[in-house]
């Protein structure tokens, strides 16, 4: 929050200058010459301008692209300002001063242009980081906060989209479970659990196809959605992920911990609620 | 006249499960300030002080808001048992098979296991285990439910090395979030049920256990003994005692007197806990109908008899205004329930 009020304070402090520097080199224009209608869109653009800036950055880390779209649209907000001010106060037209400060404008239209790029490309490396954490859609809200991959909510949205889908290609849904995680828990502490859902959690994401989605079911449980394959081919899957996670050296702070996968899989048909639950029963008996 | 803890008195140490609780919510990036507000222990936790079971409740509820997620009742319960409270959570510890465990348990519950009470049951080749509220806390009761029960099944499997196979039901209607208990505490659920109950075939309870020890299980035992015993909270008082004087149908009146206190400061009592006599009078008469139907095979007459009723008509009326069910679907349902021991 504080960050917040400091951008705000800035951004005044940029404007409440702006008019000083006005009021002090020109000669304020009589009130019954203002144009409103300018002030208005002037004034509204520079307002706006620097709402979007504290949108920009109270919700973005601190970074290039940040920089590039703040600076922009500050520089925009500064122009129109300029701009606004010119219309009730008498300026020297030959001052150079004057003419800079409205060219503000364009030039914080041509930082945000540049800005965008960026963004652009920053979006497509995001985008590729979350290939198999996501498929079709996006929501902002399903992902689970130590391994940031999809929740189970997600999970059963998935497979209900899956069950309506009618082409004949088959989806395979694929459940692991890290065998005696409690004792990890137990014996190294939670935060080496989480850590150790992590770690699995990455290993799992190296070795999955582009088409693949891995969610973190609950505990853990995690869960592979394996669009086109038939059982026996997700099973081989299966076991070659079960093979890379063993394959893994998990260090913890008191030494290395073995950690192993369990499995269970079943053509994703039906009622997801149906299918999760018989699955989960098949976890149980292994 | 009857012990029994007002949930105002500080009687939890600190450093044991509200610590654990703080704890747990600062791993999940919490501040304290959320965790611990409207508790009065903003200014932090002493661990060498008491809070009340109120001040616990509190902290609870402020940890499930704050961290607004899923699996937090879960994660709570898989840290709440053995416990560190000394001898008696030592003794649970060395409890050589599950029966001793499940006994041990019930004989600490004030110590180890402070908001909700467990209770014991085993007929037949059943073998059950229920939760019965110990102060009262409506909203957040099923989360409690949820940590209390995933606190026993990773203990289980901790001690015994292997998952049981337990088959659990619950006073409430099926959540959103059942993945959680799919994988903390199994497959076999069943919601919308008269109580909060987890079975289990009875041939698990004398199994020995990898690590037990006979002669270090009966050492905690004693230690444990020896330790001044907690009073249970008001709920368990009360719901122990109307259990024993369900036959004679226990009036306010005299409940109170056997309390010690005045029917009105009772009735007040019970206010805060946020139920009512009658409340927690037709949850045991419950209870006690459906051990009847399940175990003794009773017919609507012999339980009507049996709770003091004129006649079945009576009872049946009763039952239906306790559940929202006659006693037929549900003594049908509790076979349903019941009926995989059979085929195991």
């Amino acid at each position: 929050m504080s960050t917040l009020i400091r951008h705000i304070l800035s951004i005044g402090a940029l404007l409440g200058a702006f008019a000083f520097l006005f009021a002090g080199a020109g000669q304020s224009i009589p009130l019954a010459q203002w144009d409103w209608v300018d002030i208005a869109s002037e004034g509204g653009t520079a307002l706006l301008a620097a709402v979007w800036c504290l949108i920009v950055l109270s919700s973005r880390p601190d970074g290039l692209v940040t920089r590039l779209l703040a600076g922009g649209l500050a520089c925009i907000m500064l122009g129109s300002w300029a701009d606004c001010l010119d219309e009730a106060i008498d300026v020297d037209k030959a001052a150079l001063w004057d003419n800079a400060l409205e060219s503000l404008l364009p030039l914080g239209m041509l930082v945000l242009t540049v800005g965008m790029y960026y963004w652009k490309r920053e979006q497509a490396t995001l985008s590729d980081h979350m290939r198999k954490r996501e498929r079709l859609f996006r929501s902002h809200r399903p992902f689970d906060r130590i391994t940031q991959l999809a929740d189970a909510a997600y999970l059963r949205e998935q497979l209900r989209l899956e069950s309506r889908r009618t082409d004949a290609q088959g989806c395979a849904l694929v459940l692991f479970d890290i065998d005696e995680f409690h004792r990890i828990n137990r014996e190294h502490g939670q935060l080496e659990g989480d850590r150790v859902l992590q770690a699995v959690a990455h290993m799992l994401l190296l070795n999955l196809r582009n088409d693949d989605l891995l969610c973190r079911y609950a505990g853990d449980r995690f869960a592979v959605l394996m669009p086109g394959l038939g059982e026996p081919e997700a099973r081989d899957a299966a076991q070659h992920l079960c093979r890379m996670v063993s394959s893994m050296r998990h260090h913890a702070a008191s030494g290395r911990v073995r950690i192993t996968l369990r499995h269970g899989c079943a053509p994703a048909r039906g009622a997801p609620d149906a299918l999760l639950a018989d699955l989960c029963r098949q976890m149980d008996a292994a | 006249m009857i012990a029994w803890q007002p949930a105002a008195e500080p009687s939890i140490p600190a450093r044991q499960q509200s610590a654990q609780a703080l704890e747990y919510g600062r791993s999940r990036d919490a501040r304290d300030a959320d965790l611990l507000r409207d508790t009065g222990l903003a200014a932090g936790l002493d661990p060498d002080s008491l809070v009340s079971p109120s001040q616990y409740l509190q902290q609870l509820a402020n940890t499930l808001r704050t961290l607004d997620s899923p699996d937090t009742s879960f994660m709570l319960g898989q840290l709440l048992l053995p416990g560190h409270d000394g001898a008696a959570s030592h003794a649970l510890a060395q409890a050589p098979n599950l029966r001793t465990l499940l006994q041990t348990l019930c004989r600490f519950h004030a110590r180890l296991t402070p908001l909700l009470r467990p209770r014991f049951e085993s007929w037949g080749d059943v073998a059950l285990l229920y939760w019965v509220d110990a102060y009262g806390a409506p909203g957040i009761r099923p989360a409690l439910v949820e940590m209390h029960m995933t606190a026993l099944v990773a203990l289980c499997r901790w001690l015994g090395g292997e998952r049981l196979p337990w088959r659990f039901c619950f006073n409430r209607a099926a959540p959103r979030h059942v993945e959680q208990h799919h994988v903390h505490l199994g497959a076999e659920l069943r919601f919308g049920c008269q109580l909060d109950a987890m079975l289990l075939p009875s041939s698990w309870l004398d199994r020995p256990w990898p690590r037990a020890s006979e002669v270090a299980a009966r050492l905690a035992q004693q230690a444990a003994a020896q330790e001044p015993l907690r009073a249970p909270g008001p709920l368990a008082a009360l719901y122990d005692y109307l259990l024993e004087h369900v036959r004679v149908a226990p009036s306010l009146e005299r409940t109170a007197s056997d309390f010690g206190v005045s029917p009105a400061t009772f009735k007040r009592q019970l206010l805060r806990h946020h139920t009512h006599f009658q409340g927690e009078l037709d949850q045991v008469r419950t209870h006690v109908a459906l051990w009847l139907f399940q175990v003794e095979r009773a017919d609507n007459d012999e339980v009507a008899r049996y709770l003091g009723f004129h006649d079945a008509a009576n009872f049946r009326r009763s039952f239906k205004r306790w559940t929202g069910l006659t006693p037929g679907p549900i003594r049908a349902a509790l076979d349903g329930e019941l009926g995989w021991f059979a085929g195991a």
